[in-house]
């Protein structure tokens, strides 16, 4: 923890609540009363991704519900059009295309999926309309993206898995010294398959040895690990590490604790939330994993963010609901997009305008979140604090550790 | 609602707006003529999508490589799923109805097998298409959906045309008449692979990535419904069949969570009510023999 | 390459082999039992029901609504789940089969209305359940394994094994020995004939669909049980491409045919992950279907069909 930002980050928390809390007197905003600030999100609700998109749809209608209840943003409303892409590429950047040209949007939240993203991003950016990914931890999302128009339009607050992928392995060694590891991914899609780069490199980095044959590839529509498990497991890994999405990481590690494997389970992003640690359940205890996140967080803009996810969302029993990571980024994007908004000072009439302004204010945006102080990086990605967390057998979470990135 | 209210109030601000759209319809337009071209002689073949997987793949591969400019390296991708059909249809076509179908499908699954083990392909993570362009694409995609067209119109009339209308009318009857069945099969599925290729190619265009998963059964069984839903009696149905079912989401995007549903009920009533399929009308009959060769090969009907 | 990889095998415990074929079995009961309604269907109707992967999802989904979320005894959800998938299978011969059949419509047309049948299930799957993945909690089967010689056997799986091999060899009596199964089997050979015999055609094959999907509904739940993974889509892609293996491979039509080539392809897959690689099994198991065709087009344990039309 560093002391001296504790300040800092109190300052921040009680102008976001000054401002939160209604100042809509505020003399450069006077144009805002009465307007609606229109936002698109382009999310997984079904398919693939299913396993995310309705605790990011829950997220961000916690952050409208919340602006708009004190005042909105310089007295305008926030609304959020919520579209499905089904997980696929192509429904992903009709709907992007869709929010832009009809829509009239000023910006976008979305795509759940890498896979996706590098659909849709491209036509957000030759729209010329800001797009934030809230959950895209791919490689060349942001920043060195391989379009050809760029991608400075596109911003993401999602923690890359080049960054918390190999901070969840150094720490892992660190405690459980292994000396060799086996890998699963699924080989057919973007997000498990940068994943996988990132794990061997991390593991070679700090000296685990991944023999060749301990790497497990298959599809992303594999229903069965059964023999995959028999076969890594013949490696006597020391460490299993799994880069996959929606409910294969789950079953991986059920079969493997079946087959009488004990050791420590290392996965990425695909874990980061409740879904998947409820599928695993005991069999899942200990899996760890980099994450942006970390309910328990002791800030007050987590705290505001967790009083009125709890109060909002039930679970079947009727008590009340946990957010996840997923669930605090789409949060934050939402604040996000009102921060830039309330500065931007938007026209509400030259769209084409009010998304440049949108796009240059975001560059700026530095609010206290629930991801903690909030700012983007020139690259327009994330850099914050790494949590390591890891599944509790109960379908929850426990924090282990947490790695500050300087 | 607000979709045909727009497309007839203000067709350019519906075209800017679903631009990616009407592209995909044209795509799915091509996708079904190449698996009408083979159903129209009297083969069910579900190897459009893995055609369509080469094509794509050969002409991102020549653009992001070579100097190839777009329409030829599309040409190209459309010419090598035609020369890998000769070798897969020789053995394949042997088959017929549902065996034939299952066969075609495997060989798309091997296609995505061999793009995931091939290192230029990008495996799982496909290839970014950096020399994509929607707005050019949508041209060549439209203007090769006429031509394809005009020239599946036109083949009717012809020596080749008539000898697949034999073959699907009746196939013993066509080889007794001295058609050489087994050639214009080949004929047909070779340029069915052919259309199916440059649509592939014409897909990776449009799109900024592509990737196994693009290739995959499911789309082919949308191919399928397609043709079948709007009618395959003719080049119209096809086409007709490939945009109603392809703009049909986009909309019921006001039903959001039921949209699926409602496509599914609104596919079950087509089927059922409109026999000849969306394009065909209402008049029952009249398929008769035609239709009867469109049972799988098996003894005897199934209705009592 | 080739001497790397038998260096490799060679120097696997025999316990590695034992289990891995284990394995293979294992995963072939749920392909088996998949199949066998798939192919049941097929021998009657002659039509592919696409729409056997969704109610194979809707044995899996409803028997944890009911057990989860009705707070009913599992055995009594398992029982109330199959129970409405045989129901469903009667509804999808009313509402998609039935009308074409009465028409003479081409086969082709059954295929896309079991096709739109599935969409509709997985929907309202998506709408009610929810797009993510859940599991049966692990109370309600045993999970208890047993380790043998470095082997390790999950009574699951063996509960699995029987309950497949129990339940065929009871269709396989029904099919043979019962009144409604020779109908069954009359309306197969030939419709008109079994008409004229006095046989009630459409409740016949009403009485198929019921079994195929109380069979496909079963399958859901058991693969439920043994992959942890219940969500709208297990039924799709990968279950459904290689049931359609399985039947083709096994004779269309043909119940011990399903069986055996549904343990097949599960060893298959294994020998192909052990020998080539985790990245070839999808791939291998279609390029072993295509050769499988185009060498025996009457699949392994098919009556020899005339082929053509």
């Amino acid at each position: 923890m560093h002391r001296p930002a504790f300040g800092a980050i109190l300052v921040v928390i009680s102008a976001l609540a000054v401002a939160a809390c209604g100042s809509s007197s505020s003399s450069s905003s006077s144009s805002y009363s009465g307007k609606t600030i229109k936002l698109g999100a382009d999310i997984s609700l079904t398919g693939g991704g299913g396993v995310y998109g309705p605790q990011q749809k829950n997220g961000i209608q916690v952050a409208v519900d919340m602006i708009n209840a004190n005042g909105g943003v310089n007295g305008a409303q926030l609304s959020v059009d919520v579209q499905d892409d089904k997980s696929d590429q192509q429904t992903s950047a009709q709907v992007t295309q869709t929010f832009i040209q009809q829509g009239q949007v000023v910006g976008i939240i979305g795509p759940t999926l890498s896979n996706s993203a590098v659909a849709a991003h491209p036509v957000a950016q030759s729209l010329k309309t800001p797009m934030l990914a809230p959950s895209t931890t791919g490689q060349h999302i942001v920043g060195d993206c391989p379009y050809k128009d760029g991608c400075t339009y596109i911003f993401r607050d999602s923690l890359g898995e080049a960054t918390a992928i190999p901070n969840n392995v150094k720490y892992a060694v660190s405690q459980i010294h292994p000396k060799t590891a086996v890998l699963f991914y699924a080989n057919d899609d973007k997000f498990s398959s940068d994943g996988a780069v990132i794990f061997k490199q991390a593991l070679a980095d700090n000296g685990v040895n991944l023999p060749a044959d301990g790497v497990q590839q298959f599809s992303k529509n594999e229903t069965d690990f059964k023999s995959y498990v028999t076969t890594a497991l013949s490696k006597t890994p020391d460490v299993l590490t799994i880069s996959s999405l929606g409910g294969i990481p789950a079953k991986i590690m059920i079969e493997a604790r079946k087959q009488g494997y004990t050791g420590p389970i290392l996965g990425g992003n695909g874990l980061n939330t409740y879904q998947v640690s409820q599928q695993a359940g005991a069999q899942g205890k200990g899996a760890q994993s980099g994450s942006a996140y970390w309910v328990g967080a002791d800030t007050s803009a987590n705290k505001t963010f967790v009083d009125a996810y709890k109060a909002k969302f039930k679970d079947q029993s009727g008590n009340p609901q946990l957010p996840d990571q997923i669930a605090a980024q789409a949060y934050t994007a939402v604040l996000i997009y009102a921060e830039a908004a309330k500065n931007a000072n938007l026209t509400f009439s030259d769209t084409a305008k009010d998304r440049d302004s949108l796009r240059a204010a975001m560059e700026k945006v530095s609010i206290d979140s629930p991801l903690g102080q909030f700012s983007f990086t020139s690259q327009h990605d994330v850099k914050q604090k790494v949590w390591i967390n890891a599944f509790d057998g109960n379908g929850g979470f426990v924090n282990l550790t947490s790695v500050d990135i300087s | 609602m607000d979709f045909f209210i727009q497309l007839f109030t203000d067709p350019l601000g519906f075209y800017s707006a679903h631009q990616l759209l009407i592209s995909q319809v044209g795509i799915n337009a091509l996708l079904t003529l190449s698996m009408y071209i083979t159903l129209n002689c009297g083969m069910l073949t579900l190897a459009n999508v893995g055609f369509m997987a080469v094509g794509a793949y050969i002409s991102v591969l020549l653009g992001l490589n070579t100097s190839v400019p777009f329409p030829a390296a599309m040409l190209i991708g459309g010419l090598a799923a035609t020369l890998l059909a000769v070798p897969i249809g020789l053995p394949v076509l042997r088959l017929s109805g549902i065996f034939l179908a299952i066969a075609t499908i495997g060989f798309g699954q091997v296609v995505v097998g061999v793009i995931l083990n091939v290192p230029a392909t990008g495996e799982g993570q496909g290839l970014i298409n950096i020399e994509a362009s929607p707005a050019t694409a949508i041209n060549y995609i439209f203007g090769g959906l006429v031509v394809v067209a005009f020239v599946l119109w036109r083949l009717r009339g012809t020596r080749l045309g008539q000898a697949w209308a034999a073959i699907r009318e009746d196939e013993v009857a066509a080889e007794a008449h001295g058609i050489n069945v087994a050639r214009y099969r080949l004929i047909a599925f070779v340029l069915g692979a052919f259309v199916a290729g440059c649509a592939g190619g014409l897909d990776a265009h449009l799109n900024f990535i592509i990737a196994p998963s693009e290739y995959q059964f499911t789309r082919v069984v949308g191919v399928l419904v397609f043709a079948v839903a709007g009618g395959f009696t003719n080049v119209v149905g096809p086409i007709i069949g490939a945009t109603v079912l392809t703009s049909l989401p986009e909309i019921l995007r006001f039903a959001r969570d039921y949209r699926d549903l409602i496509n599914g009920v609104v596919l079950i009533l087509v089927i059922l009510f409109l026999p000849r399929g969306i394009a065909g009308g209402r008049r029952p009959g009249g398929r008769g023999r035609l239709m009867a060769l469109w049972r799988w090969p098996r003894s005897g009907p199934a209705t009592s | 390459m080739t001497g790397r990889l038998l260096t490799q095998l060679a120097a696997q415990a025999p316990s590695f082999y034992l289990q891995q074929g284990l394995n293979g079995i294992f995963s072939g009961s749920v392909y088996a039992l998949f199949a066998v309604g798939y192919t049941l269907v097929f021998g009657v109707l002659d039509i592919l029901n696409l729409a056997h992967s969704a109610v194979f999802m809707a044995g899996a989904v409803l028997a944890l609504i009911f057990f989860a979320n009705f707070g009913l005894p599992f055995w009594l959800a398992v029982v109330l789940a199959i129970a409405i998938c045989g129901a469903i299978g009667y509804g999808l011969d009313l509402v998609a089969f039935r009308p074409l059949r009465r028409r003479g419509a081409p086969h082709i047309s059954s295929l896309i209305t079991s096709i739109a049948v599935a969409l509709i299930f997985v929907s309202l799957a998506e709408n009610n359940f929810g797009a993510n993945s859940q599991r049966y909690p692990a109370s309600v089967a045993p999970d208890a394994s047993f380790h043998v010689g470095g082997v390790v056997i999950d009574q699951l799986s063996i509960l699995i094994l029987l309950v497949t091999l129990g339940l065929m060899a009871v269709l396989a009596v029904v099919i043979r020995r019962t009144r409604p199964g020779r109908a069954i089997r009359a309306v197969a050979e030939n419709p008109r004939a079994a008409a004229l015999m006095g046989i009630n055609v459409d409740r016949t094959i009403a009485l198929t669909l019921v079994i195929s999907s109380a069979l496909g509904g079963l399958a859901g739940i058991l693969y439920g049980l043994s992959a942890h993974d219940i969500s709208p889509y297990i039924g799709r892609d990968q279950v459904e491409l290689k049931g359609l293996a399985v039947i083709v491979v096994g004779g269309m039509g043909s119940i011990t045919g399903a069986v055996v080539a549904g343990y097949l392809l599960g060893l298959i897959e294994v020998v192909a992950l052990v020998t080539l690689g985790s990245n070839v099994r999808t791939g291998v198991a279609f390029a072993v279907l295509f050769l499988a065709l185009v060498l025996f087009p009457s699949g392994l344990f098919g009556r020899r069909r005339e082929r053509r039309t």
